[in-house]
């Protein structure tokens, strides 16, 4: 266990993030990049980034006090200090995501009221099953929410989200990608670290497995909460790419991400394809813990 | 960071300052090029071995008061009252987290096979109990009562420490500790805000404050004093590191 936590010190998280993959940035982009003037100056494209980008920011904030509150039930000196990194990565992300609310013209006065509009009920609920069990001071299952479950649902979003933005807004995936690299950091913690506590404490495995099933079926609502909000900025966007190539005559684009062409999807195919995904890698991980997948329940 | 922080309005100051942008930028200067707190390159000089013990039992006891600062500030950001403190005691976790580490470093690099049962071995009496005292203002949620002792008491107290140790010490063992000096000036200017504000909004607060003090000035003092005779400090700069501890709280207006 030693050895392996040893690749988890503050020494190479200090070489790899803030002297590595962030040397340079300025809230996780070049400082030179900014939003794309089609999403500032199009009402309905800016009100769906706004929404979309509150999400990031309940989910982050959910991670700060998880990872943060999971720092004094650590069995171990070494857990502690990796997860006072991981601490300050989501403190990261959540800066970075509201900063992009501010670059979106949201006023710093109405954060809070923004960010209570736009929140999905499903994620905030989410966020509480998790945070019971980082309020008992219950590692494993904290872990597991936390670092598998959650880290590995922001993972798969992130990406997606990244292939949608890569060449349309160059400043937005540049962000994500610095956080993409947070989470699989996170993810690697998480199954590393709760392999062996799982075999010192099999008892915990079917209430792991309950809060994975509870958690699942927010996650799947939180989609299709967001997908169905955002049927009006889809069309707007169709819109503004047809008009974009009629006057270019260039082809089509082509968004790829899991072995789908995102820009050939409706929004209801996008959100199968997405929950697919984070599922399937739910199942993964959980097996490679030596816990049983739960189906959740269809919102 | 372009922006000239003290040109800034008060709210965007605070922004600022408690920013992960900021931190990054303040530690980028001083933990670039360092390996575990030191450069590569300085060299280790000899110890005598009765030295080198002392020295791993101080190194033992930082390590107990990092590791309650460690808990104290992640379980604070759990009751942190808005954004910018979560994200600035957010650095605070990793930068008491690096110091907990750099030190068990330094411990291995003396010597010491098993850190975690050193320190478990050295403990001095009074640290351990401040710790839990600690724990629990962090634990009933108490802002100001648990900032206060975290931020200023704890804080103040390691950096009149580390301060005293750092000019007495082998290279290397200096070089770690004016890194954690470094991050100690700046967790303790986050108390002093933080408080003198609320303190200025809300001055009957202060009494309550005073009641910690009251209790954790004796356990702070005697710590001092346990770790003073350890690292065989001279005893006419003993008063001196009581002073400078009281003379930081007391800035806040904590005289008694």
């Amino acid at each position: 266990m030693a050895d392996f936590l040893s690749a988890y010190s503050i020494q190479n998280w200090l070489e790899s993030c803030p002297q590595g993959y962030l040397e340079g940035t300025e809230y996780g982009h070049a400082p030179s990049e900014t939003e794309p003037g089609t999403i500032l100056e199009n009402p309905v494209l800016r009100e769906d980034a706004v929404r979309g980008t509150v999400q990031l920011v309940v989910g982050e904030r959910c991670a700060l006090a998880a990872s943060s509150g999971l720092i004094n039930a650590a069995p171990d000196e070494a857990s502690k200090r990796f997860l006072a990194t991981q601490t300050l990565d989501e403190a990261r992300h959540v800066e970075i995501f509201t900063q992009r609310l501010f670059d979106l013209g949201v006023k710093k006065s109405e954060l809070e009221d923004v960010i209570k509009s736009y929140a999905s009920p499903h994620l905030v609920a989410f966020a509480g099953v998790l945070l019971e069990k980082v309020d008992k001071k219950d590692f494993v299952a904290g872990v597991v929410g936390q670092n598998i479950v959650l880290e590995g649902l922001a993972f798969s979003v992130f990406e997606m989200q990244y292939a949608v933005n890569k060449d349309m807004n160059p400043k937005f995936a540049h962000t994500l990608s610095g956080t993409i690299a947070d989470e699989r950091r996170h993810v690697g913690f998480g199954e590393n670290r709760i392999g062996s506590l799982l075999k010192e404490e099999p008892h915990k495995k079917p209430a792991i497995e309950k809060m994975q099933k509870e958690m699942s079926y927010h996650i799947l609502a939180t989609f299709a909460d967001a997908f169905r909000r955002n049927l009006k900025a889809f069309e707007e966007g169709q819109r503004l790419g047809d008009r974009q190539r009629e006057l270019t005559g260039a082809a089509p684009g082509k968004i790829e991400w899991q072995g789908a062409n995102l820009a050939q999807l409706a929004p209801a195919e996008m959100e199968q394809l997405l929950a697919n995904t984070v599922l399937k890698e739910f199942k993964v991980r959980l097996g490679r813990l030596g816990l049983e997948y739960q189906t959740p329940a269809t919102p | 960071m372009s922006r000239e922080v003290h040109a800034l309005a008060p709210d965007e100051f605070l922004e600022e300052v408690h920013s992960f942008e900021f931190w990054f930028h303040s530690v980028e200067g001083y933990l670039a090029d360092t390996e575990f707190g030191h450069r590569p390159g300085t060299p280790e000089a000899e110890i005598p071995p009765d030295r080198r013990e002392r020295l791993i039992t101080a190194l033992c006891n930082y390590c107990i008061g990092e590791t309650a600062a460690l808990e104290g500030a992640s379980g604070l950001i759990g009751f942190a009252p808005n954004r910018q403190t979560k994200i600035f005691l957010a650095t605070q976790v990793v930068d008491e987290a690096r110091h907990l580490e750099v030190l068990m470093h330094r411990m291995t690099e003396l010597g010491a096979k098993d850190p975690e049962a050193e320190i478990k071995r050295r403990a001095t009496r009074t640290l351990p109990l401040f710790r839990r005292r600690l724990l629990e203002l962090v634990a009933s949620k108490d802002w100001e009562a648990a900032i206060f002792a975290q931020n200023v008491i704890l804080e103040a107290m390691e950096f009149a420490a580390f301060q005293a140790h750092a000019r007495n010490a082998d290279p290397i063992t200096r070089e770690v500790l004016e890194g954690v000096i470094k991050d100690e000036r700046r967790h303790m200017g986050f108390g002093e805000n933080e408080l003198g504000r609320r303190l200025a909004a809300t001055p009957h607060v202060r009494a309550r404050l005073l009641q910690v003090k009251r209790e954790l000035d004796p356990l702070v003092l005697e710590t001092f004093e346990e770790m003073l005779a350890e690292l065989a400090i001279p005893r006419s700069e003993r008063p001196e590191l009581g002073r400078n501890y009281l003379a930081t709280v007391e800035r806040l207006g904590f005289t008694a």
